[in-house]
């Protein structure tokens, strides 16, 4: 009998083991308890449900005009980023590796955004400009760009070598044709916006026309937002969005051609021998690997199968930062501008009380979160420009950490003896809603989390109709201009029910909306970055949103990656000038 | 084995049995006590209830606070006696706080489970006819379902509260206790006593709830105990999965918010590991034991 009950325990037992490794085994697929992972996955713009606001304002006057700079005897380098680190004869070709956790379904950046086809796109794809680590234009299929005095046209001369994947010419017609189809399919409708059309038919010489002055616009020509496709493929009158063109039988112009793809699997590119720059791409192939998480992007990278990928910060950086066998770089991506923050709704009774949402920003120990949901590897970021960009205002008004003072606006806002509060994540947030619940737990406020099972639920739960959701994590992107990743969290008119990101918190300021659209037809950089300074001022002192950090990008490669990509667009630029260190 | 064969009624010199006699006061709390194992599992649950709910109030209100450093192991300096997990949480602390989740939801679940299929089975067994081939088929149904995914689909539609939990470890657990009952049912309703009470006129209702029941209840409330366990390993493994209170940390929550720093940060694993162990394990042990103590002729088997 007693040997029976004994049998009885170790069947018990064996059955908790079996769960658990049952259990065990769903982790691949299964991102609920990824603690340790970066700090967002919801990779804004991937659904491409985004709309923004138009900036719309009456014609003012423009003032200003932008040269541009290069020089005929600098021609034969000008369009490199890194002229100084060039390959010899010898050390040119090889294959390198990307580890992608995702899917990547097509190439055409012209039709939707979104970091994954955005890279995978500016390999096939060029663009009329590239960005350098300084934000600086540089030259790729238009070799010289000028600014009208008036701000209502851009000339370009297009490069005349410049020709598609079969040869045929890039004239104004594909331009014209590329910026018709993003106006008409990309979700960033303010990049093109103000562009009512391209003239110059199929020479190489082309006047892009605007109805109002736009300086977002050459920002707007980078690889990921304005790739240059083919009319003559794709003006046959299919849906853009869904043309079959858009990842098969890819003809693009950019330094790599499509050879295989296997969406979810692989997509292998060879060099374009025939490329119109100059001795690029220095690589033969380049392939990237889709794999189901960011795991197997470490295991790859480890095991040396993978020679690049990204991560955003926590252990797998820093083990990959004491690896002998690989680098890891901070740099690129800060066009991108990742900024994870806290959407408060203000549509909430109590919320809508902004010494309410100051005190919250106060009671949030940035330190404390950074250390242990980055492993300390964010910059803090006290506005919602991002940190590296020309219009961010480093002495903004931040709120520093301190409780008394939380407390303090609490008791005179009447909520001195605390209140619930319901925080919504998905799980990839729970580690930052139970940080917040510790935190937020000191003035007295008792944080419920809600977690939200995946991204299409979380955009029903936190911008569908009448939600009453209080709090929320997110990231949001700058997008390289405020124009086109900043205006849509504040505008009135962007608080749309049922778009994801658009104005989630609900808030209104009618004196802000001018003053952002007055920077966003301000040529003179300085004038322009004063109304931005002024702008987030303003936000801050009304705390729609509490920004946690500058979400740092960080690229692990094999120490052989030479060049990597390390523009503002990252990844999301081309890749021409990588080569690999024998 | 000998102290299951040696039963009073095996005694020689034992009182005529044709006279009746009054049965043996706290017979079954003493065949249950003479079960050294049930002991074991009984008290190992008087201890579980006590670090679950009474330990709790005279340590901390904030269970959330994060005290020291992330992944301090337990005996590090300035580590909590059970070490920190991945917040820099006291892990001691937040599996203090678990248990009243788990139990709470495997409670409500039990007690769902065994309403759902004492009724059904009831109805079943009792009546008989279509009435049984119609709620055996509807129980074969659920029977069929592949419990664990099912429950993911309902928590998932309907957001991981306490009671969706409930609810669906609930209908996905009570066949077999309906299946149970229905076989008590079939068994007792032919019975002289069930006979009788027909006799006298007794309504079906009567004859349901007040007399068959009452002679079915030892089964029930062993499979009780059995089932209450299971529910606490379901309850844990969808928690595991992140379908749980992520404000309300269960055991098997907890177990899974962790599994990403498993290797090394052992301890925040394990000790939510063993406490839903050992509550299963006393569960069970406890089951064992009210068997004896309710249902003689299945003693020892």
């Amino acid at each position: 009998m007693r040997s029976r009950r004994w049998l009885k325990a170790f069947v018990l037992l064996f059955t908790v083991s079996l769960i658990a490794a049952a259990c065990g085994d769903s982790d691949d697929g299964d991102t609920t308890a990824a603690t340790d992972a970066p700090a967002t996955t919801l990779e804004e713009g991937q659904t491409g449900t985004t709309s923004f606001v138009s900036t719309t304002v009456a014609e003012s006057e423009a003032t200003t005009t932008t040269e541009a700079e290069p020089e005929p005897e600098e021609m034969s380098t000008a369009h490199l980023l890194r002229p100084n680190n060039v390959p010899t004869e010898a050390q040119r070709g090889g294959t390198i590796v990307l580890g992608y956790a995702g899917v990547i379904n097509h190439a055409n950046g012209a039709v939707s955004s979104g970091y994954a086809v955005n890279t995978a796109g500016s390999q096939v794809n060029a663009s009329l400009l590239r960005w350098s680590d300084e934000y600086q234009p540089v030259p790729y299929i238009a070799s010289e760009w000028a600014i009208a005095a008036d701000g209502l046209s851009v000339s370009l001369t297009l490069n005349p070598e410049a020709r598609f994947h079969d040869g045929e010419d890039i004239t104004c017609t594909d331009v014209d044709f590329s910026i018709k189809t993003s106006q008409a399919n990309h979700p960033f409708k303010p990049m093109f916006a103000p562009v009512t059309g391209v003239d110059g038919g199929d020479t190489k010489n082309c006047t892009v026309n605007l109805e109002q002055p736009h300086p977002a616009l050459l920002v707007a020509f980078s690889p990921g937002l304005l790739p240059i496709i083919p009319e003559h493929i794709f003006n046959d009158g299919q849906e853009m969005k869904t043309h079959p063109r858009n990842n098969t039988d890819v003809v693009g112009s950019g330094p790599f051609k499509i050879v295989e793809w296997e969406t979810g699997e692989i997509i292998r590119y060879e060099a374009n021998d025939d490329f119109f720059l100059p001795d690029l791409p220095y690589l033969d192939e380049l392939i990237i690997d889709m794999v189901p998480d960011g795991a197997t992007v470490t295991l790859g990278l480890e095991t040396g199968d993978f020679d690049i990928g990204t991560g955003h910060g926590g252990q797998d950086i820093v083990d990959a930062q004491n690896n002998p066998d690989l680098s890891v770089s901070s740099k690129g991506f800060e066009a991108i501008g990742s900024i994870p923050w806290l959407q408060l709704n203000l549509r909430d009774e109590i919320l809508s009380d902004v010494r309410v949402r100051q005190a919250l920003w106060h009671a949030f120990d940035f330190d404390e979160w950074n250390e242990i949901q980055n492993s300390g590897q964010h910059r803090r970021q006290c506005t919602g420009i991002q940190s590296q960009s020309p219009y961010y205002n480093p002495d903004a008004h931040c709120y520093e950490f301190d409780l008394e003072a939380a407390q303090a606006l609490l008791d005179d806002a009447g909520y001195g003896d605390g209140f619930e509060l319901n925080f919504h994540v998905t799980p990839a947030g729970v580690t930052t809603a139970e940080i917040m619940a510790s935190q937020w737990a000191k003035i007295g406020v008792e944080v419920i989390i809600e977690v939200v099972p995946d991204f299409p639920a979380w955009i029903g739960r936190t911008v569908g109709e009448g939600t009453d959701y209080q709090v929320t994590y997110t990231s949001l992107w700058n997008w390289g201009d405020p124009v086109i990743g900043v205006n849509r969290s504040y505008n009135c008119n962007n608080r749309v029910a049922g778009v994801a990101f658009s104005n989630m918190s609900w808030y209104c300021n009618e004196g802000l909306d001018e003053i952002l659209n007055a920077a966003g037809l301000e040529f003179d950089p300085e004038l322009r970055r004063d109304l931005y300074f002024e702008a987030t001022d303003i936000i801050n002192a009304d705390v729609p949103v509490i920004y946690l950090s500058n979400q740092v990008w960080y690229t692990r490669m094999a120490t052989h990656v030479e060049n990597p990509p390390e523009s503002i667009w990252g990844f999301m630029d081309s890749w021409a000038e990588m080569w690999i260190a024998s | 084995m000998a102290d299951v064969e040696t039963t009073e009624s095996d005694q020689s010199d034992a009182p005529d049995p044709r006279r009746h006699q009054p049965p043996p006061k706290y017979q079954g709390f003493k065949m249950f006590m003479r079960n050294r194992a049930a002991v074991f599992g009984a008290v190992l649950m008087i201890g579980i209830l006590v670090v679950t709910y009474i330990l709790p109030i005279f340590i901390t209100d904030n269970k959330n606070e994060i005290i020291a450093e992330k992944h301090l192991a337990p005996g590090d300096e300035g580590a909590p006696l059970l070490g920190t997990d991945y917040l820099g949480r006291d892990v001691a602390i937040v599996v203090m706080n678990g248990g009243s989740t788990t139990l709470k939801v495997a409670g409500f679940a039990a007690i769902l489970i065994v309403g759902i299929g004492a009724s059904i089975g009831a109805a079943a067994g009792y009546y008989g006819g279509w009435v049984d081939s119609a709620l055996m088929r509807f129980t074969e149904f659920f029977q069929v379902l592949p419990g664990l995914l099912f429950a993911i689909v309902i928590v998932a539609l309907f957001s991981p509260t306490t009671l969706t939990i409930v609810l669906a470890i609930g209908l996905i657990s009570w066949p077999g206790i309906a299946r149970l009952t229905r076989g008590e049912f079939l068994r007792q309703k032919n019975l002289e006593y069930v006979k009788a009470a027909t006799a006298i006129g007794a309504s079906d209702r009567r004859i349901i709830i007040k007399t068959i029941l009452p002679n079915t209840m030892p089964v029930i409330i062993v499979q009780s105990s059995l089932i209450m366990g299971a529910a606490i390993l379901f309850e844990a493994g969808l928690a595991f999965l992140g379908l749980g209170d992520a404000s309300n940390l269960s055991w098997g929550f907890y177990l899974g918010l962790n599994r990403a720093s498993f290797l090394s940060n052992w301890w925040a694993v394990t000790f939510p590991g063993l406490m839903i162990f050992f509550t299963v394990l006393s569960l069970s042990l406890i089951g064992d034991g009210l068997q004896d103590a309710f249902n003689p002729k299945l003693r020892g088997r």
